[in-house]
């Protein structure tokens, strides 16, 4: 795809969801009768991005920047403190009863952990079919075996396992369970919480490409939630990068994996391993230090200043606001995208594209490597 | 060799059947050396890992045949007092989670402390001291606050720098990490491998590392052992793995990682399960899932072939290596 499509494509097609101001506070109470709230988690501290339709947006962060609670209240599984959540234009968050439930028909999740998403007492017929109960006017019930087997095919399931329990089927079979659960209702949305990682190597391609035969089979829509980089990259059309509950950096893959401007982002993409040992000897690591915040006490001004090498005295006291920085603002290249830092710039961490066979300047390899090991 | 197995096979007597976990493992690690392990649930990794430590459960473990040999003497002749001995002194273990590995009802001072108190027989307090000391090397910061904290006070990163401590306590010439960075984010990862590097060059010690992300592997090993179904399926440095692996395994493993240049394409994916372990399929383990698989490799079980060219010491355990090592170089 080329810039321009992606323009054009973009200017036309209205956005399926639309969030904005996204707020999650859980609150910390002391006391047993008179319970007295002393605090709050800020788990979503104000987070905005749009889906378009048949569009795969990937988030990214480590454990507690509230991408999980993000996508609870994507699917209306956690009521949002302040906010909106626009489906085609309507609040999610003001809905209730029918409307809701017509809502929520169309926003499906794929959750985490195989293991443990999928009751052990229920057949597979049963936990797929299950969405059908709540939703009788999709599949009437006689049609309603018929649809399971159906939907087992279609994830790459012999049709017969319908009797099964999940206990009968590995960890990448259960994922593909509960991908066949998520389909069941034919929504529009499907937010996908690490569905991959709790998997092996070898079995995680296949889930990964499954998600992406679906998405063209179904016109699909995906919230793709994970920890793993590469793997966001290779699914996702647009990347956004949150940080203790709010979005830091956001744009088109390449321009957060080519061209991240964010202090936070950089260190995220050079941290990762890369598999090719020839780069340990080329590569420029960013070593954040100390631990990520309490987001119960969230620092003032950027929330990252704590571990940023470049903070000053201005990321103290103002919040930088997630906008296209004002040095890039009249440029029209790759680094002109969302990017929540007063001294974003520019800064490639990973090696470019198609790397040539012989990076330059690096020597080949002597037989001496194998004991020498002056990389380290 | 610091350490080495030669042909250990360890199976697990279950009510279903015999579990064949680990079916003739042949690795080695010298001093100031990392061996990177590489494989997925169920290849055997821990295992083989459990069983040098002498931490396996018996029964229903059970090692059914060959040898470890540390410094060159096997510890499976050894008796109950003796490895013990060596267990922390000599070779120590990283587990993966570091909140279930360390007691919570103890402070970490203690649970430091606790290995000079056995195994050198100091007094409460000098273990207590020695406890920071350790804590400092592994850079926590505010060390003799902290000393008396619980582990669920720590952070994830913290926890596993206190399992690297204890590790270290008594500067063992062989650590085995276990998966030591899976439960950690990305930033915190970095700053685990970095931290264990550093160590174990300081200290040179041999290190084995085992590990299913290939990323790790790429930037932290000397030499990387690949697993499957129990036994090794090819070993060799780590450069030669990377740029043509000769065995189609380890080509899938490396295939099926997104790679920046294929975006938007359908990523390699090996078919099939890993094997049940009480049924490992006749001939090579790895033939129901393999690509080139033929006859030959349905019945035979391949040797471990000697793989030419190579910097160091290369083998596979494929029949068609050649094949696999040339398709690499001609596409």
């Amino acid at each position: 795809m080329t810039e321009s499509t992606v323009e054009a494509v973009g200017s036309r097609v209205e956005p399926i969801l639309e969030v904005s101001g996204l707020v999650k506070h859980f609150p910390l109470t002391q006391g047993v009768l008179f319970k007295k709230q002393v605090g709050a988690v800020k788990a979503v501290d104000g987070v905005d991005f749009t889906l378009n339709k048949g569009e795969t947006l990937g988030i990214v962060g480590e454990s507690g920047c509230g991408k999980s609670t993000v996508a609870k209240m994507l699917v209306n599984l956690e009521r949002p403190t302040a906010g909106s959540i626009k489906y085609k234009g309507e609040d999610i968050t003001k809905l209730s009863g029918r409307a809701l439930k017509s809502v929520r028909r169309n926003i499906q999740m794929v959750f985490q952990d195989p293991y443990t998403s999928l009751n052990p007492r229920m057949t597979v017929g049963d936990i797929i079919g299950e969405p059908y109960d709540i939703h009788p006017e999709v599949a009437p019930k006689g049609d309603r075996r018929r649809r399971v087997q159906e939907l087992l095919d279609v994830v790459g399931l012999n049709p017969e396992y319908i009797n099964r329990y999940p206990h009968q089927f590995s960890g990448g079979q259960r994922q593909r369970i509960g991908i066949a659960r998520g389909l069941a209702l034919r929504p529009e949305i499907i937010v996908a919480d690490e569905p991959v990682s709790a998997l092996d190597v070898s079995v995680q391609a296949q889930v990964i490409n499954l998600l992406d035969r679906l998405q063209g089979e179904f016109a699909l829509s995906y919230v793709f939630i994970a920890h793993d980089l590469s793997i966001v990259r290779h699914i996702s059309d647009r990347v956004g990068v949150m940080y203790l509950g709010r979005i830091v950096e956001i744009g088109r893959d390449a321009e957060i994996y080519d061209h991240p401007t964010h202090p936070y982002t950089q260190a995220l993409l050079s941290a990762v391993p890369v598999p090719d040992p020839e780069a340990r000897e080329h590569r420029e690591r960013i070593i954040l230090f100390g631990d990520v915040p309490s987001p119960t006490n969230i620092p003032s001004g950027c929330r990252f200043r704590t571990r940023c090498w470049k903070a000053q005295e201005r990321c103290a006291l103002e919040v930088p606001l997630l906008a296209v920085p004002a040095e890039f603002r009249l440029t029209t290249g790759p680094a002109a995208h969302d990017s929540a830092c007063h001294f974003a710039e520019e800064k490639q961490v990973v090696p470019p594209e198609e790397p040539s066979e012989e990076p330059p300047g690096n020597p080949p390899h002597g037989p001496a490597d194998d004991h020498v090991n002056d990389a380290e | 060799m610091l350490l080495e197995v030669r042909d250990l096979h360890v199976e697990f007597r279950t009510r279903d059947g015999v579990a064949r976990a680990v079916n003739g493992v042949n690795y080695g690690v010298d001093e100031g050396q990392t061996l990177a392990v590489l494989g997925e649930s169920g290849s055997g990794k821990s295992v083989t890992a459990q069983a040098i430590m002498g931490i396996l459960d018996m029964p229903p473990g059970r090692i059914t045949g060959g040898e470890i040999l540390f410094k060159g003497q096997d510890l499976l002749k050894l008796k109950g007092e003796e490895r013990r001995k060596i267990r922390g002194a000599g070779m120590a273990m990283i587990f993966q989670d570091a909140l279930s590995s360390l007691n919570p009802v103890l402070s970490v001072g203690d649970q430091l402390g606790e290995m000079f108190v056995v195994h050198r027989g100091l007094s409460k307090k000098d273990a207590r001291a020695r406890a920071v000391e350790l804590m400092d090397r592994v850079r926590i910061p505010a060390a003799k606050e902290r000393v008396r904290d619980y582990p669920h006070q720590f952070s994830g990163g913290m926890r596993q720098r206190i399992m690297i401590a204890m590790a270290l306590a008594l500067e063992p010439s062989l650590i085995i990490a276990d998966e030591p960075t899976t439960a950690l984010d990305v930033t915190v990862q970095a700053q685990v491998m970095d931290l264990l590097a550093e160590l174990r060059r300081e200290l040179d010690m041999g290190l084995i590392l085992i590990t299913h992300d290939l990323g790790v592997v790429a930037d932290v090993a000397d030499r990387i052992a690949v697993m499957y179904a129990g036994r090794i399926v090819e070993s060799a440095p780590v450069h030669d793995i990377y740029k043509a692996p000769a065995h189609p395994y380890t080509r899938g493993l490396l295939d099926s990682i997104p790679r920046l240049d294929q975006k938007g394409q359908e990523l390699y994916a090996i078919k099939g399960l890993p094997p049940n372990l009480m049924n490992i399929p006749p001939g090579c383990a790895f033939n129901p899932r393999c690509p080139m698989a033929r006859d030959v490799c349905r019945t035979d079980v391949p040797p471990l072939y000697d793989v030419e060219p190579s910097d160091g010491i290369r083998m596979s355990a494929c029949h068609f290596w050649r094949e696999c090592l040339d398709d690499r170089v001609n596409s």
